[in-house]
């Protein structure tokens, strides 16, 4: 949450270059944006309130410069307004902040500014602000009204950081210093580069195009970003080296092509995502590249939103396939819980490896000594980092806000993890394997089949005029369906602003049913052999109320029409990956209804991308 | 560019893309057609799509990776290619000459050129074996006379045919328009129309026209553009020390080629893909991304798609395999003379093997007659022996048709 980025050093086109690097992590937030040219009369500031387009308007005509910072917000202290929006500066315009995290001593910190100065000082009611109060001051205590040299600078730069507790990724530009950014990582992430001009950014794909290879700096490290290098220090004021790393991904990725938004273009890059996953992992009848050193006797996978759905799904797998006992939690929940039981696998799923919440339950059992598995998209990510070993998904740059094809790698790096721990508990046979394998290879061709299959376009023009006028709509599942009804409603919910929730099918008599009224949709995936039976009679129990029941069938079922108003039949795979096919399905069915209520599917109110925050 | 057909004379090759976006020599057709026109010094490109659109958007990106700058229209209406070019044109400034190619069939860098040179607007026209199946054009000198779209089989004809490349004022969009209004939905409707009217049309002649109108065109143009591969074998890919490889070889990273197996080129291998030991693939082949061919097995000029398997000891000949298809082991392909049925009649088509669409599964020892051809997601059972054309899913069990 929250994008910065900055350059210094740049010979020219400063302005353009800073908002191409902002506009991609607008998906980190989209509330306010601001950028800020360090000039050596002074530091020009343009903000402006809500998407980032307002600010594309402003900064037109704006002078060039060749160093400057910008930030795009996601509010967590104070409304997004443009008096919020980021760059903060001193009330003397000598220092320039971005900042991405929160300052948790805020409080205290604020009291200690106003006693010194006054309560006026303070133009915004952001936790930002204050850090360039600091700077500025301690800037002032080490050589007043001169410009500071670089030993100035850091050890100014040092003590400030010393005053503030919590997670931040911080940038700073200071009046006549144009050749230096100051920079500090506690937590939130943040990459450096450098070719003919420094670069720092949120994230690695504001830099392809611009730079070959990225820094990762470490959690504490702080220092100087210059055009042609880094001075870094680690928390005990060590000077560091930290290596650099190629970027993987091409500019592709992060570019709209022909599609109208990210969120349809990644849904349907979804069967190259499945090819890449599994990539080299799953052959023949043996499984490479997924490490678990040691048989657990419990696996507690952690994670949030989307990605805990994928936990489910991978529980799902993990009892079937090895019959080792699972239990997924919240990582927030996990994190400030119990410890993790008896000879437990600790596993975390997230997207950006960036996520807070993960990646702090991560450490939790870590420290409190169980072996760390992360199902991560972003291998150079902290969690990626921090965890004993790692199952990359290979999905590519997700830039939409609601995930669709991360979560078809995550499930599918669950399958992997459920299927290794079935081997090492010597339930799955390879045999076995073989078989899953096979249908493995055919999957995503299947997958490519229904995105392009008429009938699938039929069948959603139908079923999205059944959300028409509705407030609420219900996904039933059951089984290895549950998670996806879940994420079907999570979907909805994202993009479409409609409320929906997700319920086991045998769950409806225990309290939802009760909601159920003339017209609210209900979508109902199915499920196999005797399940999918029951969920027939659920779907005849939510119909008896007047429901409108949308049934998400496998080919050939002749039964689910009968008891739905709409059938939207996919292609048959193996039963493991069956909900990952109903799956798109439910992706493509929020996506639509969120169209025709106008929403703007890659931008949904509120939200953000990669919670950097708790 | 006209992307937006289907293809449906192709069967089940067309079940999740379109013709366009075949994987021929390993890139989509459009793909090989848009180099041939950077290679002509065109910049910017409208490409009109239809049917399975979302993999001509997936695949293409905004044509930088192929150093174009690309747009991109949903054709709105059902008028046919008519309809598609209005489409594209409806943005253009008309005062401004716009080039209308086909994104099915191949043009070389130097014709395109030769339009783009031309005083004024031109068609490109090249001979054809079975003109019947084509634009019949007519000429006086070197301009075009006349055009008859698909005519009959019985009627005495020349030789030389419209290739769909036509270079044209942007103000020609009013006769497409007056053209579609009357029930015409083809380019050359159009331009008959035009020369009633006496507008003049050059003829600009090429010999490289590559075009795919039914499933057995796929393995001409397959050899063709082998042909303009180059050599590469990418440091990704695990090579044996006792493979043989020779002639022009491209192999994709990742790839992983089992020792004894024997590869001669041109073939195109993709990526992922697991081959041998002991393969044989020889002259003219593309080996799609993510198959695997296993043991003794030997394939010859014939076009593979993305994630084929084919198990041991199959013995596979000028034939098509469509993605996701399995071959279990000692498949027989026969090839030889088989007669066929397109528009305007009946002809023959020579040397032709199997061709099969999306998923099917031939089952262990099945032996195929010459000029087979199998829908999407047929089920051969084992020892089955197969001939003529079955439709998507069907389900064949030994003994055999």
């Amino acid at each position: 949450m929250c994008g910065i980025f900055g350059i210094t050093g740049q010979s020219e086109g400063l302005v353009s270059n800073l908002m191409a690097g902002l506009s991609k992590v607008e998906y980190r937030g989209y509330d306010s944006a601001g950028i800020c040219v360090s000039r050596p009369e002074g530091l020009d500031l343009k903000r402006a309130e809500g998407v980032l387009d307002n600010l594309k308007e402003l900064v037109t005509d704006m002078e060039e410069g060749h160093c400057g910072i910008a930030h795009t917000r996601w509010a967590t202290h104070g409304p997004p307004t443009e008096a919020n929006a980021h760059p903060h500066c001193d009330p003397q315009f000598r220092v320039a902040v971005v900042h991405n995290g929160i300052i948790e001593n805020e409080v205290q910190l604020r009291q200690v500014l106003i006693e010194a100065t006054s309560n006026d000082c303070f133009k915004s009611e952001t936790d930002t602000e204050l850090v360039a109060h600091v700077l500025a001051q301690e800037i002032d205590a080490e050589c007043g009204d001169e410009i500071p040299d670089d030993d100035q600078l850091l050890a100014s730069w040092r003590r400030s950081l010393d005053r503030f507790v919590g997670s931040f990724s911080l940038a700073a530009v200071v009046k006549g210093r144009e050749d230096v950014i100051l920079v500090a990582r506690s937590f939130s992430p943040l990459i450096l580069a450098f070719n003919d001009a420094g670069y720092l950014a949120s994230d690695t794909v504001q830099l392809i195009g611009m730079v070959e290879d990225v820094y990762y700096i470490k959690d504490g490290d702080w220092g100087l970003l210059r055009k042609d290098g880094m001075e870094l220090f680690d928390s005990d004021g060590e000077p560091v080296v930290r290596e650099s790393t190629a970027i993987q991904w091409n500019e592709e990725d992060a570019e709209l092509g022909g599609w109208p938004t990210f969120m349809l273009k990644e849904i349907n890059e979804q069967p190259g995502v499945i090819r890449s996953c599994l990539q080299g992992r799953l052959s023949r009848d043996f499984l490479r590249g997924v490490k678990i050193s040691s048989k657990p006797e419990l696996v507690r996978i952690i994670a949030c939103g989307t990605a805990f759905h994928a936990g489910m799904m991978t529980r799902h797998y993990i009892e079937e396939l090895s019959g080792i006992p699972c239990i997924v939690d919240h990582a927030h929940e996990f994190r400030y819980g119990t410890p993790a039981g008896p000879k437990a696998l600790v596993l975390g799923i997230s997207q950006s490896g960036e996520t807070a919440d993960t990646l702090a339950g991560l450490m939790a059992a870590q420290e409190r000594g169980y072996p760390t598995l992360s199902i991560v998209n972003r291998e150079s990510s902290t969690i990626a980092r921090q965890s004993d070993s790692i199952l990359g998904i290979r999905a590519g740059h997700e830039q939409s806000v609601a995930s669709t094809k991360a979560f078809t790698g995550q499930v599918l790096g669950g399958l992997l993890v459920a299927l290794r721990l079935g081997r090492l508990n010597n339930k799955v046979r390879s045999e076995e394997l073989a078989v899953i394998n096979n249908a493995a290879r055919r999957f995503p061709n299947a997958m490519e089949r229904l995105l392009a299959s008429s009938q699938l376009e039929k069948g959603l023009k139908r079923a999205r005029r059944l959300f028409h006028n509705q407030e609420h709509a219900f996904f039933l599942g059951r089984n290895s369906s549950y998670p996806i009804a879940l994420e079907g409603a999570l979907k909805l919910k994202e993009i479409s602003y409609i409320h929906a929730e997700g319920y086991a099918g045998g769950e409806l008599k225990h309290g939802p049913l009760a909601l159920i009224e003339d017209g609210t949709p209900v979508v109902v995936i199915s499920s196999e052999g005797i399940i999918q039976q029951k969920l027939f009679g659920n779907a005849r129990e939510v119909a008896a109320r007047g429901a409108r029941v949308i049934m998400i069938a496998v080919e050939g079922d002749v039964e689910a029409s009968a008891h739905a108003d709409v059938v939207i039949t996919v292609p048959k795979t193996h039963q493991l990956l069956q909900p990952i096919m109903h799956n798109v399905v439910c992706q493509l069915l929020a996506y639509h209804v969120a169209l025709d209520r106008d929403c703007d599917v890659d931008r949904p109110r509120n939200l953000a991308k990669s919670v950097t925050v708790e | 560019m006209l992307a937006a057909g289907r293809g449906s004379r192709l069967g089940g090759l067309t079940d999740s893309r379109s013709k366009v976006m075949l994987p021929v020599a390993g890139k989509p057709i459009i793909e090989w057609l848009l180099k041939e026109m950077v290679d002509a010094g065109i910049k910017q490109a409208t490409i009109v799509h239809g049917y399975a659109g979302a993999r001509i958007l997936s695949s293409l990106g905004s044509g930088k990776a192929l150093g174009i700058d690309l747009d991109f229209v949903e054709q709105s209406s059902p008028h046919g290619t008519l309809g598609a070019a209005l489409d594209a044109l409806n943005n253009l400034p008309l005062d401004e000459d716009v080039l209308i190619l086909n994104g099915d069939n191949i043009v070389s860098s130097s014709a395109i050129r030769r339009l783009l040179d031309a005083e004024g607007p031109c068609l490109l026209i090249a001979e054809h074996e079975n003109p019947h199946e084509f634009g019949v054009v007519t000429l006086n000198g070197n301009m075009v006379a006349a055009i008859q779209e698909k005519p009959s089989i019985h009627e005495s004809i020349g030789r030389v045919v419209s290739t769909g490349a036509l270079r044209c004022p942007v103000i020609w969009r009013e006769v497409f328009e007056k053209t579609v209004k009357v029930g015409l939905v083809g380019i050359p409707d159009a331009i008959r129309n035009l020369l009633d009217d006496e507008v003049e049309i050059e003829a600009i002649r090429t010999d490289t026209w590559v075009d795919v109108d039914h499933p057995w065109d796929l393995i001409d143009m397959n050899a063709t553009l082998l042909n303009g591969i180059e050599h590469h074998i990418s440091e990704d890919a695990e090579v044996h020390p006792s493979a043989v490889i020779r002639g022009v070889v491209h192999i994709s990273e990742n790839v992983v080629i089992h020792p004894g197996t024997v590869i001669e080129g041109p073939v195109h291998i993709g990526p992922d893909c697991e081959i041998g030991p002991m393969a044989v693939i020889t002259g003219s082949t593309t080996v799609g991304a993510g198959t695997r061919i296993g043991p003794f097995s030997r394939i010859r000029s014939s076009f593979l798609m993305e994630d084929v398997q084919i198990d041991s000891g199959t013995w596979l000949q000028r034939s098509v395999i469509g993605p996701a298809t399995v071959l279990r082991s000692h498949v027989h392909v026969d090839v030889g003379e088989t007669q066929k049925i397109g528009d305007s009649g009946e002809f023959i088509v020579r040397r032709l093997g199997l061709v099969t669409g999306e998923a099917c599964t031939i089952g262990h020892g099945v032996v195929s007659a010459p000029g087979t051809i199998l829908g999407s997601q047929v089920l051969i059972g084992r020892r089955a022996r197969i001939s003529g054309e079955h439709p998507s899913g069907s389900d064949i069990q030994s003994g055999g048709v």
